[in-house]
């Protein structure tokens, strides 16, 4: 026998064993070879239930996500009348995600559906936490589409309903009991906000407001991160820019109120959206000039009550902004859509910055 | 003895201190001041609860003053001061008794930054009570009284009066029946009106409601829609759309609250399918438009686009299959008004379109009526109807199709030509700015805003057209301001003195038009010399309020003037549903025609002057005294066409065709000599035919289409 062909063999059979020794070694962190129990039929979506798609494991409204339903969290949430989100995100099989830039929503792939989950917590009588509605965002080839699911009062399954309804609320939160008439959309509330042009597009989901540190259980790394390794996200730059956390008293008040406005607001007053035709521009980006937040701004429509400039430095009681943040006037409130109470501790937030404003608007 | 005179005169001394801080401090212990400069040191006085400032904000505190001028002045009180420099201030300014004020002028900002200006004729020896509110500022400044030879003032006079109001005001219009405007406001779970009294002022009452599901944030309209002879109320809210029906005598309403979700803008009430009942109908935001077709026995159906048992072509908006995906579709409709663009004396409908971005939902329609139950959109500039329905008889003909952002326009006939103009006044400068365009009486309009004068006008959502100073010449109200009808097809741009927007009636029957916004009445009480009329109609086999009835009347100097009757002009408020006209110096009205919907036509001749006409559909009988000729019509029987051989000339003519109820089912106007008719659409039956030449001469024929 030839000896260089037999030592050939040999190690060639060494190196195969190290590969497969390596390779098993390394399976716990491959997680993503295992397969989503995800009812997946894109055809057939939206089913007429939530249960249909298979999203949680053991009761459905404990919302305890099989494999493949990744949750996630935003840095800067929309104000959604102070009800409790859930965010999660499912790709289907070896689908991922693709960066575009810091500011703009990942691409993703056909198939992905964001899950967003509203509930209250001490809700009357039994003083139990109330899944109220859950929205989906599904990618199709023709782009994303919107579906609805309202709960029934049991708690045990969740109707697809894209017609819009009206659900009267009773919690107790901290030991204050609040109410409120819970609005929860129709599609054509659903595109109103989500849309650039006649286009639906998600919101939240961009790299500089998901990248946090996330607690997935049995690790708490930044979110960015790990949809890399879970594979649902191709690549991603080392530095993003992050949004600064609104609610966080450690920054300025100018950057709190702009990461507020880019998260409640911009997705209508920015190019190509709802009201592009009304001056101000509420995007992140957009704001650094203070021109495009109102300051010193007329508003177009003269409401008739004092207020005169959109922002009115040192005099938040005439600034066209904080009156329609503070009022729950249908025909006046902002943002129009999405609230039908007061988020007090922004209307609070605006006010403590626009009172500090020394510019002059002469 | 020494003692008491120590005592009183410390109690002596002390009183007249006390009375040196008090001065000012009320109506009753004013500074008297005149012309010069004047320090106010602090703002601790009276409250009054008065606003005479352009801004719907309560007053705080008052310090008061009191004037009284020796001459006729035009008098300017200002703050606009160097050594007011940031400073704050507001101003109201009274006449009449202390329990009785009254509002002369006031002002919030219209100095520099928030400083104050404000002129106002002042008489002499009237006594004038001059308030500073420390609303929005509480530090000392000073002002000036400055005292001119009075100009030639504005041609019209408002004074405001507060009103005490509950809730969201929307309404100048008559609920009680008796044809006197009333004010009307709401919540939720009441109707309060101020009941205008035929000896003067108000009755207000509040009617409690059922919770009503809907209020009228985005608009109110008022119309009759089950004939009981009291105007029922339409919320057009965020949400959805709750009519509030009228009891038997106007004392109680029942909420009929839909379940469809409608982001309601404009809403109006108006007889869509011509079959004698008032429909409705309510803009959305967010979708395509959506109405509510009256059955006949008062019960509104909900449609929305097009609809073989609503109206088979709609009125806004395609087909929910047709439209582009997600299927959620269309909107940006704001501001839609019926008027009678065409002369054909049948209801065309007009809606101001906004929306951001580079979109098809942007740009204004124009759906005219076609007489035949269905509407083509004329001002298919984008041609997106076209490509869905090509053989609807949709174009760009009217020259109407714009994307300038507007949310409502003002209808009037301003140069008096008998066709109806518009000004489409733009919310936002996105898309182009404000445009005046002329009817050329042809079906197409030509856009003369250059040089007009309204390229200055404020920008906003409220825009309508009334007489104010009653010249004959219709005057355009628009966010606040006041576009005066020169005459010419110009306009003057008023600013002081004009109401804000609310709804327009009048408020004290004078003759002279008013306007109830916010809880401000801005009242005119007779303004001038100037003569008017103002007619009420009361329809027949037309829906009760005679909505959607062509007005016209004819005086000596002016000529002709025209009013289509309309439920919901501008954006959110219901203004009054009784014509008015204007008529200047003319010492009489020859004749008042009334169009019904219906098709029947009403001639008074040489009625009163400077009071209300009640017209009562038919009562004139003018079709029997106009009554000309028989016409011949062939083939009769027909299947299809119909050929009319007359002597009467054709041209510009209306051709109506009645079925044997008295029904109006088609209806046109003859362009060129075409005298050949298409009856293919109209059910198996005997019909009469009625021609009315341009000439006003009438002819009718009957046949049996097969």
């Amino acid at each position: 026998m030839d000896t260089k062909l037999l030592n050939k063999g040999l190690r060639y059979i060494l190196l195969a064993f190290t590969i497969i020794f390596f390779n098993c070694s390394m399976d716990e962190e491959y997680v993503h070879i295992a397969y989503s129990p995800v009812y997946f039929n894109l055809e057939t979506m939206p089913y007429s239930n939530l249960s249909e798609y298979n999203f949680f494991q053991g009761e459905i409204k404990n919302l305890d996500p099989v494999y493949g339903v990744l949750p996630y969290d935003l840095i800067n949430p929309l104000f959604s009348d102070y009800s409790d989100k859930k965010r999660f995100v499912w790709m289907p099989q070896e689908q991922k995600a693709y960066y575009i830039d810091d500011s703009e929503v990942f691409n993703f792939p056909v198939g992905a559906i964001l899950i967003k989950n509203f509930s209250y917590n001490g809700v009357a009588p039994s003083n139990e936490t109330k899944n109220i509605e859950t929205r989906l965002m599904i990618k199709k080839n023709e782009g994303w589409i919107f579906a609805n699911y309202v709960w029934n009062e049991e708690q045990t399954e969740a109707v697809f309903d894209l017609d819009g309804s009206t659900v009267q609320i009773e919690w107790t939160e901290n030991s204050i009991t609040n109410n409120v008439n819970y609005r929860i959309p129709s599609g054509s509330e659903c595109i109103t906000c989500h849309k650039v042009y006649d286009t639906s597009i998600p919101n939240g989901v961009k790299p500089k407001n998901i990248n946090k540190i996330f607690n997935y259980g049995n690790s708490t790394i930044n979110q960015i991160q790990k949809w890399i390794e879970y594979g649902y996200l191709d690549n991603a730059p080392e530095n993003i820019q992050t949004m600064i956390d609104w609610t966080d008293p450690s920054n300025s008040l100018e950057l709190r109120v702009r990461s507020y406005l880019d998260i409640n607001c911009a997705h209508c007053h920015s190019d190509n959206t709802h009201c592009e035709y009304r001056p101000i521009r509420l995007d992140f980006d957009s704001t650094e000039d203070l021109t495009n937040l109102g300051v010193c701004l007329t508003p177009d429509t003269d409401l008739g009550n004092g207020a005169d400039l959109i922002v009115s430095p040192g005099n938040f009681v005439r600034s066209v902004l904080h009156f329609r943040m503070a009022t729950v006037e249908e025909e006046y409130r902002m943002p129009l859509l999405g609230r039908t109470l007061v988020h007090q501790e922004s209307v609070d937030l605006v006010e403590e910055w626009i009172s500090s404003l020394e510019i002059d608007c002469n | 003895m020494k003692n008491s005179i120590l005592i009183v005169s410390c109690f002596l001394i002390s009183f007249s201190l006390f009375a040196q801080d008090s001065a000012g401090d009320s109506c009753n212990n004013p500074i008297a001041i005149d012309a010069g400069l004047h320090v106010v040191e602090n703002i601790d006085g009276e409250h009054f609860s008065s606003n005479c400032t352009e801004y719907d904000a309560a007053n705080g505190n008052l310090e008061w003053y009191v004037y009284m001028p020796d001459s006729d002045y035009l008098t300017t009180i200002t703050t606009d001061l160097e050594a007011n420099e940031d400073l704050d201030t507001r101003v109201h300014i009274y006449e009449g008794t202390c329990d009785d004020l009254a509002c002369v002028a006031g002002d919030d900002d219209s100095g520099e930054g928030y400083l104050s200006v404000v002129s106002f004729y002042s008489y002499a020896g009237q006594i004038y009570y001059i308030a500073w509110d420390d609303r929005w500022g509480t530090e000392s400044f000073e002002f000036e009284l400055i005292e001119e030879d009075p100009p030639p003032p504005p041609p019209f006079e408002f004074n405001v009066a507060s009103v005490s109001t509950v809730g969201s005001e929307r309404g100048l219009v008559d609920m009680n029946g008796d044809k006197l405007d009333d004010l009307v406001s709401i919540e939720n779970t009441s109707i309060n009106i101020h009941y205008q009294l035929e000896s003067g002022g108000f009755n207000p009452v509040s009617i409690e409601t059922t919770y009503a599901d809907n209020a009228p944030s985005w608009s109110l309209a008022a119309g009759d829609f089950d004939r009981n002879g009291y105007n029922d109320l339409l919320y057009g809210g965020g949400n959805g759309v709750t009519f509030m029906q009228a009891n038997a005598d106007g004392t109680s309403y029942t909420e009929i609250s839909g379940s469809e979700y409608v982001f309601s803008q404009r809403s109006n009430f108006v007889d869509i399918n011509n079959d004698g009942h008032l429909d409705a109908f309510v803009c959305h935001d967010i979708q395509p438009t959506v109405y509510y077709i009256n059955d006949g026995s008062g019960v509104l159906q909900f449609f929305q686009g097009p609809n073989e048992d609503g109206v088979s072509s709609g009125i806004g908006g395609v087909e929910y299959d047709l439209a582009p995906y997600p299927g959620v579709q269309e909107g940006g409709n704001y501001g839609s008004v019926w008027i009678d663009y065409d002369n054909d004396r049948d209801i065309d409908m007009f809606i101001a379109k906004c929306r951001g971005g580079d979109i098809q939902w942007k740009y204004n329609e124009l759906w005219r009526n076609n007489g035949d139950g269905t509407f083509s959109n004329v001002a298919d500039v984008t041609g997106y109807y076209q490509s869905f329905y090509p053989d609807a008889g949709h174009s760009n003909d009217s020259n109407l199709g714009d994307p300038v952002q507007t949310w409502s326009s003002a209808w009037g006939d301003y140069d008096n030509d008998g066709f109806m103009d518009v000004y489409v006044g733009a919310s936002a400068s996105g898309d182009g700015g404000h445009k005046l365009m002329k009817n050329n009486g042809d079906g197409t309009f030509s856009d003369i805003t250059a040089g007009s004068g309204v390229e200055v006008a404020p920008w906003g959502i409220e825009n309508n057209s009334a007489d104010i100073d009653n010249d004959g010449y219709i005057d355009i109200l628009t966010n606040g301001s006041i576009l005066l009808n020169n005459g010419d097809f110009t306009f003057t741009l008023y600013t002081a003195g004009t109401p804000g927007p609310g709804g327009i009636g009048d408020a004290n029957n004078d003759g002279f038009l008013d306007v109830f916004n916010g809880t401000n009445l801005y009242l005119q009480s007779g303004s001038n010399n100037n003569n008017w009329i103002k007619i009420v109609t009361h329809g027949l086999t037309s829906n009760i309020n005679g909505i959607g009835a062509r007005v016209e009347i004819n005086s000596p100097g002016i000529g002709t003037q025209i009013r289509d009757v309309i439920s919901g002009s501008g954006f959110r408020y219901m203004s009054s549903l009784n014509t008015h006209f204007g008529i200047g110096a003319d010492a009489s009205v020859s004749s008042i025609t009334v169009y019904w919907p219906s098709g029947t036509v009403d001639i008074i001749n040489n009625p009163d002057i400077n009071t209300t006409i009640h017209v009562a559909e038919g009562e004139t009988l003018s079709l029997e005294d106009s009554f000309i000729e028989d016409l011949l019509v062939y083939p009769n029987p027909t299947k299809n066409i119909l050929q009319i051989s007359s002597s009467l000339e054709i041209d510009q003519s209306i051709i109506s065709v009645f079925d044997m109820g008295g029904r109006r089912v088609l209806n046109y106007k003859v362009s060129g000599n075409n005298n050949s008719i298409d009856v293919s659409s109209l059910n198996t039956g005997e019909y009469i035919l009625r021609i009315i030449t341009k000439a006003q001469q009438i002819g009718a024929a009957k046949f049996v289409k097969q």
